[in-house]
């Protein structure tokens, strides 16, 4: 019954009520949704791709997933980053098969560069590789679209933009560096549990107990500290599909990581003040965990990139990043820091991933259809074209949908 | 029921392994290291994480790259524990309300290519090749559980002597794939 109604419109299965917001299950477990949001979400839009500071040098290059395409990301002898179709003009091999590396120029293996056989005016150059349709570099962020049409880059990412200024900004000089290789773990669960994971203020008082029990023995912070922390700031939901959870900015060692650090080390205090007013200080002192749909999170310590399987497989890639124009100590802290609570055997990320795949098994329950996002729909509030919603509540989590259902719906 | 038959194991082993894990002469041979390891990966096996813990000395580490050709402290890695936090690792697993071991982790650990390096004055290395089998066992259809899992590993260990014992000084562990994306590794590789 479910199955013929589905098919019928993807739109409904974004329930968009103002008192009840819903999801319908297939779209965790559904393998034709899935084929579609590949077409649709992953293979249209803008997606991230990589970051700069992973090709430094002439011929350094990075293949990625563009949905389920092959792209090769790689740095140009005239110093830029083209993003090309993984696949020979010939008879369409791959022509990079290592997850990154460096080569003076790609080669198929099967043998396009014996091009005898073919007439005197055959043009070889005419058959490079492809390039993708559209790249953007916003602030050394590579993001692709394999599509002609749609919304620019800058008016995908425009919602988004000021947050992201404000996380680099943490860095005086506004630059970051990756360190690579980055934390991979895969689940067997839907890619959309951790986009809906990575800014739920909800479930961490209860997913992470365990955690917070951790630092109450290391006497850093209290159980109910931790959790009169997890009811300050807001969930944020932006237009196209982004959002945020964050907690409020402060100068005050005791309520913020940046101040603690301007506390702790003069140097980079000093190297803060000179850049910023005090106003911006502040902005930027905000924890944020910022969503740019469909497939990338910006952390504090890390970028999170969300890298779809199949519907009920999904890779995610955590790369820490070191914070240039910082002394090494803050990089040294925050990378210890990661390691504690992420990766495959952190002491936080395997409780959520764990709760993905409680969520992906529950949604083969289809005589109860529907997942329930609509905590705290009574009380958000529009500012500036955003929903702003108590920490706990769902609001990006129905952007996120939102949008989803906008994209699932274009023809 | 796990608790149970842990505590059950206990009984049964703990003698044996007061007179059998840790006191070893202070030349090692391979049997003497097979011993200690054998012995260690029991612990581990049977859940008995506190006791797998005293195994280590007051500065002793315990790494799991991602890259092995880094430094333990250069970049990330899948873990990297100082003494303080492999004593958070156990105390999370042991004595909190920790979901990605709820059902736990049945582990199965052989270990074999044991090969030793000891000076005689109280330092010895240790390398052998473990392939560490998982499942979590749970209900019909659950995504993540009831599929036994194998994590081929590379390790090796610097001991220490410490009056009639030897003590881990760091263990390292380089799982085959280690560059690779894992689904919960939170069981002790």
């Amino acid at each position: 019954m479910a199955v013929t109604e589905r098919t019928q419109s993807y739109a409904d299965l974004v329930a968009d009520d103002p008192r009840e917001f819903r999801v319908h299950g297939s779209v965790y477990t559904d393998a034709e949704v899935f084929g579609s949001e590949m077409d649709r979400i992953y293979e249209r839009t803008w997606v991230y791709a990589g970051h700069e500071s992973e090709l430094p040098a002439a011929g350094d290059y990075k293949t990625v997933l563009v949905g389920t395409q092959p792209v090769v990301l790689s740095r140009h002898e005239d110093g830029k980053i083209y993003a090309l179709y993984n696949r020979c003009r010939h008879r369409g091999a791959v022509v990079c098969r290592q997850e990154r590396g460096h080569s003076n120029f790609f080669r198929c293996r099967i043998g396009m560069s014996q091009s005898t056989g073919y007439p005197d005016d055959f043009d070889r150059g005419a058959y490079g590789l492809v390039p993708v349709s559209r790249m953007a570099n916003y602030r050394g962020l590579f993001f692709i679209s394999l599509s002609d049409h749609g919304p620019t880059f800058d008016e995908h990412i425009g919602p988004a933009r000021k947050y992201i200024d404000a996380w680099l900004g943490r860095s005086p000089v506004e630059q970051i560096e990756l360190l690579l290789p980055p934390h991979r773990y895969e689940y067997p669960g839907n890619w959309k549990l951790q986009a809906e994971n990575g800014y739920d203020g909800y479930h961490g008082n209860y997913v992470h107990l365990s955690w917070q029990r951790v630092l109450q023995l290391s006497k850093e912070s209290t159980v109910e500290e931790v959790q009169r922390y997890r009811q300050e700031g807001a969930a944020r939901g932006l237009l196209n599909g982004h959002g945020l959870l964050e907690r409020p900015g402060s100068l005050n060692p005791a309520s913020s990581w940046t101040a603690r650090m301007m506390d702790r080390y003069p140097e980079y205090a000093e190297a803060m003040r000179a850049k910023y007013a005090e106003t911006q200080l502040i902005d930027l002192s905000a924890r944020r965990n910022i969503f740019i749909f469909p497939n990338l999170y910006l952390f504090d310590t890390h970028l999170r990139v969300i890298v779809p399987k199949a519907v009920n497989r999904t890779e995610v890639q955590l790369y820490v990043y070191a914070l240039h124009g910082v002394p090494d100590a803050i990089n040294d802290g925050r990378i210890r820091g990661h390691e504690r609570f992420y990766g495959p055997a952190g002491f936080g990320a395997p409780d959520d991933i764990e709760v993905f795949t409680e969520v992906q098994t529950g949604a083969q329950a289809r005589g109860n259809e529907w997942n329930l996002f609509s905590r705290g729909q009574h009380r958000e509030r529009v500012e500036n074209g955003e929903r702003v919603g108590h920490t706990t509540d769902e609001t990006p989590q129905r952007s996120l949908y939102r949008q989803w259902r906008l994209e699932m719906s274009r023809p | 029921m796990a608790r149970q038959r842990a505590k059950a194991s206990r009984r049964q082993h703990s003698p044996r392994t007061k007179s059998g894990s840790a006191a070893l002469p202070a030349a090692l041979t391979v049997s003497d290291a097979e011993r200690f390891l054998f012995a260690e990966a029991r612990l581990l096996d049977e859940r008995r994480f506190d006791e797998w813990e005293s195994l280590f000395s007051e500065d002793g580490s315990y790494w799991v790259p991602i890259d092995p050709a880094k430094e333990p402290g250069q970049g990330i890695s899948i873990i990297s524990d100082d003494r303080k936090r492999l004593h958070e690792r156990v105390f999370r697993l042991t004595q909190t309300p920790v979901l990605d071991q709820n059902p736990p982790s049945r582990t199965m650990r052989l270990v074999s290519n044991v090969e030793v390096e000891a000076d005689g004055a109280g330092q010895a290395r240790l390398r052998c090749r473990q392939l560490i089998t998982e499942v979590r066992p749970g209900g019909l259809g659950q995504a993540g559980l009831n599929v036994v899992r194998v994590f081929p590993a590379s390790c090796e260990y610097r001991l220490r002597r410490d009056g009639a014992r030897w003590k881990i000084v760091r263990k390292k562990v380089v799982l085959l794939d280690s560059d690779q994306p894992h689904y919960n590794l939170s069981f002790i590789p």
